[in-house]
């Protein structure tokens, strides 16, 4: 057996990951990713001046997003932790103490988050207001146009309703740009790639998972 | 800078609000740059102040 055998069937044989994300919350995540890009450059790249036949990738990319984000709703709820990603009365503790350090002050050290830390909620948390209205707004906004599967009725609104829904469609999205290159950056950054691998492979090491988090909060699986 | 956009109603009469102003666009993608600009250099100063202690 060679050097290299030997440390493959050490490494093998000790289990040092641990389970951040299952391959069906991988699926969603990139396909939820190539819808939201895919919209994004359908509804702006016109706008900047690349003009192009935009309207029926625009509107069926939107139906996937919406069922996508309608499956991810329900697997949240029903078989994923649900309140791992709701910020909690720790969270609210760690929070004041990390204040109460960077003010200088001496006091408790602030414990570690369990599976997301508190910028990651708040993230998540801006991101499923936007999603959800974009998704709400536009879906109204398919009955303004024919599709193979039904005829337009854009009489079912008046015409001040319809620009509210188009003032929330278009600032949802543009605000959405500035969410999503904020995540591309969290998620370029080197002290976030045990984050990003993980949203590749699935898994962070032993040692990430004992520096970033605490065990009481978060149980991850050894696979 | 406008923040919406209007129409002239076919009926006469005041504008049609008919979406948010697309000018706003440029500022949007200005505020993602400013904040990722600022985690990067308060990150880049509590590193090296860390580094230095």
């Amino acid at each position: 057996m060679t050097v290299t055998q030997a440390n493959a069937s050490a490494a093998g044989a000790v289990p040092d990951r641990d389970k951040r994300h299952l391959l069906v919350d991988r699926v969603y995540h990139w396909l939820m990713a190539a819808c939201v890009l895919t919209l994004l450059a359908t509804a702006f790249l016109p706008i900047i001046g690349y003009k192009f036949e935009w309207l029926g990738l625009h509107w069926t990319t939107g139906v996937a997003l919406s069922a996508l984000v309608l499956i991810h709703i329900v697997r949240a709820v029903i078989w994923q932790d649900f309140w791992a990603m709701m910020i909690d009365r720790a969270d609210l503790r760690n929070g004041w103490r990390h204040l109460a350090q960077a003010l200088g002050r001496k006091g408790t050290v602030p414990g570690r988050p369990g599976k997301y830390n508190v910028p990651q909620k708040l993230y998540h948390a801006g991101i499923a207001v936007l999603v959800l209205s974009i998704v709400a707004t536009g879906l109204l906004m398919l009955l303004k146009i024919d599709t193979p599967l039904w005829r337009r009725n854009p009489y079912v609104l008046a015409d001040y309703q319809w620009g509210w829904i188009y003032v929330v469609h278009g600032f949802a999205a543009m605000a959405l740009i500035t969410m999503v290159m904020m995540h591309i950056y969290f998620a370029l950054r080197p002290d976030e790639w045990r984050l990003t691998r993980s949203m590749f492979r699935g898994w962070i090491t032993r040692r990430e998972f004992e520096e970033h988090h605490d065990k009481a909060r978060w149980v991850a699986d050894d696979r | 800078m406008q923040l919406f956009r209007y129409s002239t109603s076919i009926y006469g009469g005041s504008d049609v609000l008919i979406g948010a102003s697309w000018d706003l666009l440029k500022w949007f993608v200005l505020a993602g740059a400013v904040a990722i600009a600022a985690h990067a250099a308060i990150k880049a100063m509590t590193s090296r102040r860390t580094d230095r202690a």
